[in-house]
């Protein structure tokens, strides 16, 4: 059993805190609930530290992000505020008048991102941002790394097709 | 309407954009982009994504945000760090014990006898007990090295943060400095902490000692050398520890007191440690002294023998030798 420190813990929180902010920020698309549970993921590690038996702390942190992700996202369901937090969201796709054109590629896929279902685009923002093995996420997500992939490939589609969609819309514009 | 053929090599297409095909797939889809149109503009397709992808990897995430979260972060850390406390269950001869240590030191020490009041003591003041054995191994060596008898101190640092009051706090840092092998009255305390009149609150503080044993209200006793009041009745309890600690102690019935005749004397603010028979210590009022269980106890606790009494050349039938 590997014990963290206080101190591995201080360097822990160096190492990992802007790349699990970053997480939160590309899955949950709110500035405010990736500062949160950004907080609360460490809060939850710090305490936990002591039983922490996983050799890689990175996926040990993103583990316990996840769990918040999907906690918040299930509470939030059942606050029946989805209206709300669709408001404050970044919208997902291109906009009425297919106002893609002016921004950057990254911020187009980020705003496709954000539209898509909860586990395709947690599976899709761990492989293909952050790079983790498909074993990996599918321990995170509690799947098998077939069900990890085939819900990487499926978000890969969709945003395929999106952005399909927003280069054909781009060829129409005048 | 796609073929079977083009809907089955949707996911190797997008494999193989993304560089993770192994050769066996890689072929297949060159040969079957080879002969199929769209599904060559489908390759093509997939290829965008993954560099969209590369783009979204490098997008910048805002720095002042980043930042703010780091510092609340370390604040919610550094309150978290003070709020958390571990604990364990020791066994001793005592019965169970529990240990609790917050960053800055011990903060509780409980006989575990009956419903036990710690967690709901510890919670209500916003702390967050923590079970943790292997954090706490140094305690718990230390403290069977003191109950064997092989250690003469506990020497750890403590936290106060559950006394109830600065009168509290103040009555037991008094108590923390009464040594090994010592005992002191509550009167002695209430003079200590400035509060002569006050013999009566000082009994009740040591009664809700939360640290008991390492701040050791069982060596303070009544004013006649009784053993009264230990964490609720068990005088028992504080009859052993003190017989350890080397302080001759005698049974009339149910009651516990020191041997007066059999302990050395150390009137406040002296040097020397004197006999009960001194004759210097004649206008001495009752229950201010200290009393030591063994010369090398007071010795060990700086002390010198008087040069009026000689306790050095007139020492006292030891009862129960440390």
């Amino acid at each position: 059993m590997s014990v963290v420190t206080d101190d591995a813990f201080t360097q822990l929180v160096a190492e990992h805190h802007a790349e699990i902010f970053r997480y939160l920020m590309r899955v949950t698309g709110r500035p405010s609930d990736a500062d949160d549970l950004s907080q609360e993921t460490f809060l939850r590690a710090f305490r936990a530290r002591a039983s922490q038996n996983s050799c890689e702390p990175r996926a040990w942190l993103f583990t316990i992000a996840t769990n918040l992700i999907k906690n918040h996202f299930r509470a939030q369901k059942r606050r029946r505020r989805a209206h709300d937090a669709l408001r404050e969201r970044v919208p997902s796709g291109p906009d009425r008048d297919g106002e893609f054109s002016g921004r950057d590629v990254g911020e187009v896929v980020e705003r496709i991102v954000a539209g898509l279902p909860l586990k395709q685009r947690l599976a899709f923002v761990q492989r293909k941002v952050h790079g983790f093995e498909y074993e990996v996420i599918a321990q995170n997500l509690r799947c098998s790394p077939e069900s990890a992939r085939a819900n990487v490939f499926q978000a890969t589609k969709k945003i395929r097709r999106a952005l399909d969609g927003h280069s054909a819309d781009r060829k129409e514009a005048p | 309407m796609k073929s079977l053929a083009c809907v089955r090599i949707e996911s190797d297409l997008a494999v193989v954009a993304a560089g993770e095909a192994d050769k066996a797939t890689a072929r297949r889809v060159d040969e079957h982009v080879s002969r199929c149109e769209s599904c060559r503009t489908l390759l093509a397709s997939y290829r965008n994504v993954e560099a969209a992808t590369a783009a979204l990897r490098e997008r910048p995430v805002d720095r002042p945000l980043l930042a703010r979260s780091r510092e609340r972060l370390e604040a919610g850390l550094a309150d978290l760090r003070h709020r958390i406390v571990h604990y364990a269950i020791f066994p001793s001869p005592l019965g169970n014990v529990l240990v609790a240590r917050s960053e800055m030191g011990v903060i509780l020490v409980e006989y575990l006898r009956g419903a036990p009041h710690w967690p709901a003591q510890l919670t209500a003041q916003g702390l967050e007990p923590i079970e943790d054995h292997d954090g706490l191994s140094t305690l718990r060596k230390d403290f069977a090295a003191y109950l064997a008898g092989r250690s003469r101190r506990l020497e750890w640092p403590v936290d106060l943060r559950l006394a109830r009051s600065d009168f509290q706090r103040s009555v037991l840092e008094a108590t923390a400095a009464v040594p090994y092998g010592a005992v002191v009255s509550y009167k002695r305390i209430a003079r200590e902490v400035g509060r002569p009149e006050a013999v009566r609150a000082v009994a009740q503080a040591l009664r809700h000692n939360p640290i008991a044993i390492a701040i050791p209200c069982h060596r303070v006793i009544g004013t006649e050398g009784a053993l009264v009041g230990y964490s609720g009745g068990k005088t028992a309890l504080k009859e052993k520890l003190l017989s350890m600690e080397g302080v001759p102690i005698e049974r009339e019935r149910k009651d516990y007191r020191i041997v007066q005749r059999s302990t050395y004397l150390l009137e406040p603010g002296d040097h020397e440690y004197c006999l009960p028979t001194c004759p210097s210590k004649a206008k001495v009022p009752a229950g201010v002294s200290t009393w030591f269980g063994s010369r090398e106890r007071a010795e060990a606790a700086g002390y010198r023998p008087c040069t009026t009494c000689r306790p050095d050349l007139h020492p006292l039938p030891s009862r129960s030798a440390p």
